[in-house]
């Protein structure tokens, strides 16, 4: 078909002469610059201001939405006070215990413990999973128990950490390690278990010896899976910390959101039982807003995994 | 042929445990510099015997010989790291091979550049498209600096377009080179616009069932006359071999 040469083919780069090869050059990166041009689109990242309406309004309109129709329910059904307090009875709670110096030291000790129990189930965590993806024999023995162990609530563990242990802090962090290690361990397991053949074959290609595969392919790849287990590893952490805290009081036991939990109750103060849950779920989702949700988001925009990132 | 040779494969046989023979006595010689095609329906074994060449696989009988620096193979899909910038990807093989730190970065954007990608070095796989990326895979592969490069099917993903601007830049690449090329495709045409040296293998199992020597210099196209009619040749063989397998 002699036509449809005209359209790929610059005059006189046909005969091979050397003088013409230069301009065949220019062509094809001229036609390549096009061609490339036209088949990506620029990455456009949302604005600020984007972003805010987005995602920051939205749950903050609620959570006042929420606030109102409280208030409106105590206003217009008027029950029981000390069954169902109003919002500005739970503030005031709450300024209360921040007043004497309770609030201020319970979040501290819990906050110290949690994000202590975390980092120890980090270091343990890692390389037991690594350890368990690589060595297939050792995961079919140990695997099941890793993932029998998640599904295990690791209050569980509570009466056995306080008669081992008794009423320290070594039972605290125990059951918080219960907890958490699993979520991790099964997290990397996972993560290098969806790592796609195809790389760990180039990986190989290059010349990449069993630890180099290991460290410059097979952990980056199953990066996606470590953080989706580290942040389950954080919540079961943070979970089982306030059950511990809620059941061990006493003994050389530090104060806890669990244990000013426990001793609201212990006064029937609902109020008070009321602002420290708020207190112990704004923790949560605080630190799930500051450290999780902005690691996981870059992580996925990088690999063009987040919506309306990619093509 | 001429220099010396860069592949040779001798009595090549290929069964995977007590399956049906994949490769059955494989011979083939490939010169130092030369671009051999590899064609041939699915089931040929043209895969199998590209992974053999590139010490992915053990041969069950017979022998390869290949230079001692061994080779660097693309595959179908770029499987390029998608954490890691094009540049990035490209040092990675750097790295690998042991090219000290310092030098790593001006290399791996010099490679970019030869695949006219000097301006996506900080792009991720995500933001390039198909072409693009079996263009950086490219220069992750000539980064490994070995003699041969197989390639397995490398452009059969992409559309014609792109695939047409692919394979000219794939010659200029090799001229420029002088990499010996081994590529597998089964698709006709391509094999006659790019190789210098057809090999046709026939189906289960994989033999060597023509050899297509073209002789036409620098400038061949896709919908060149020669190109065109080497291709009804081709396919009038290729047909009678998949015919082979009605039986």
């Amino acid at each position: 078909m002699p036509h449809d040469t005209s359209l790929l083919d610059p005059p006189g780069a046909r005969g091979t002469a050397p003088a013409a090869a230069p301009s065949a050059h220019d062509d094809l990166r001229a036609l390549e610059a096009g061609l490339d041009r036209l088949q990506t689109d620029a990455d456009e990242r949302p604005g600020p201001w984007k972003v805010f309406t987005r995602s920051v309004l939205p749950p903050i309109l609620f959570v006042i939405a929420l606030i109102v129709a409280w208030q409106l329910y105590i206003v217009i059904a008027q029950p029981r006070p000390d069954i169902v307090p109003g919002p500005l009875d739970v503030a005031a709670a709450l300024g209360q215990a921040w007043e004497s110096g309770r609030l201020q030291t319970a979040v501290a000790t819990s906050l110290e413990r949690g994000l202590l129990g975390f980092v120890i189930a980090v270091a343990v965590g890692t390389p037991l999973g690594l350890l368990l993806a690589e060595v297939k024999p050792l995961r079919r023995a140990v695997g099941p128990i890793i993932s029998g162990l998640q599904v295990l609530p690791s209050v569980a563990w509570v009466p056995a950490a306080i008669l081992w242990f008794g009423l320290s802090d070594a039972t605290v962090y125990f059951v918080v390690l219960m907890g958490a290690i699993p979520s991790i361990v099964n997290g990397l397991i996972a993560g290098v278990e969806q790592v796609p053949p195809q790389l760990r074959r180039v990986g190989t290609v290059l010349g990449a010896g069993p630890w180099r595969l290991a460290t410059l392919v097979v952990l980056p790849a199953a990066l996606p899976g470590y953080v989706a287990g580290l942040k389950q590893g954080w919540a079961f952490s943070w979970r089982s910390l306030m059950a511990a805290e809620i059941i061990t009081t006493g003994g050389m036991i530090g104060f806890g959101l669990g244990s000013m939990l426990n001793q609201s109750r212990e006064l029937a103060d609902i109020s008070a039982v009321l602002a420290t849950i708020l207190v112990i779920l704004a923790i949560g989702i605080l630190i799930e807003l500051v450290f999780f949700a902005p690691l996981e988001r870059r992580m996925l925009r990088r690999r063009g995994l987040l919506q309306g990132a990619s093509r | 042929m001429s220099g010396q040779t860069a592949i040779r494969i001798e009595h090549l046989g290929k069964r995977f445990g007590a399956g049906p023979v994949v490769l059955d006595d494989v011979n083939l010689d490939v010169a130092a510099g030369e671009f051999v095609c590899l064609l041939g329906a699915s089931g040929c074994g043209k895969s199998t015997l590209l992974n053999l060449i590139a010490g992915l696989d053990q041969p069950t009988t017979g022998s390869i010989t290949t230079p001692s620096e061994g080779a660097a193979v693309m595959f179908q899909e770029s499987a390029l790291m998608p954490w890691l910038t094009a540049a990035q990807n490209v040092e990675l093989a750097l790295r690998l091979r042991r090219v000290a730190r310092g030098e790593r970065r001006a290399q791996a954007l010099e490679l970019l550049a030869t695949v006219n990608l000097a301006d996506a070095s900080a792009k991720r796989p995500h933001e390039l498209s198909g072409g693009m990326r079996q263009r950086v895979a490219l220069a992750r592969a000539l980064a490994q600096d070995r003699p041969v490069l197989l390639m397995d099917e490398p452009f059969a993903a992409l559309d014609a377009i792109t695939r047409d601007l692919l394979h000219e830049e794939l010659e200029r690449v090799w001229r420029l080179t002088g990499r010996t090329i081994v590529f597998v495709t089964h698709n006709v045409r391509e094999a006659a616009r790019l190789g210098q040296r057809i090999v046709l293998l026939s189906s289960r199992p994989g033999r060597v069932a023509g050899e297509w020597r073209i002789d036409a210099a620098e400038g061949r196209r896709i919908e060149s006359p020669e190109v065109a009619a080497l291709s009804l040749e081709i396919t009038a063989e290729l047909r009678k071999e998949i015919r082979r397998n009605a039986a």
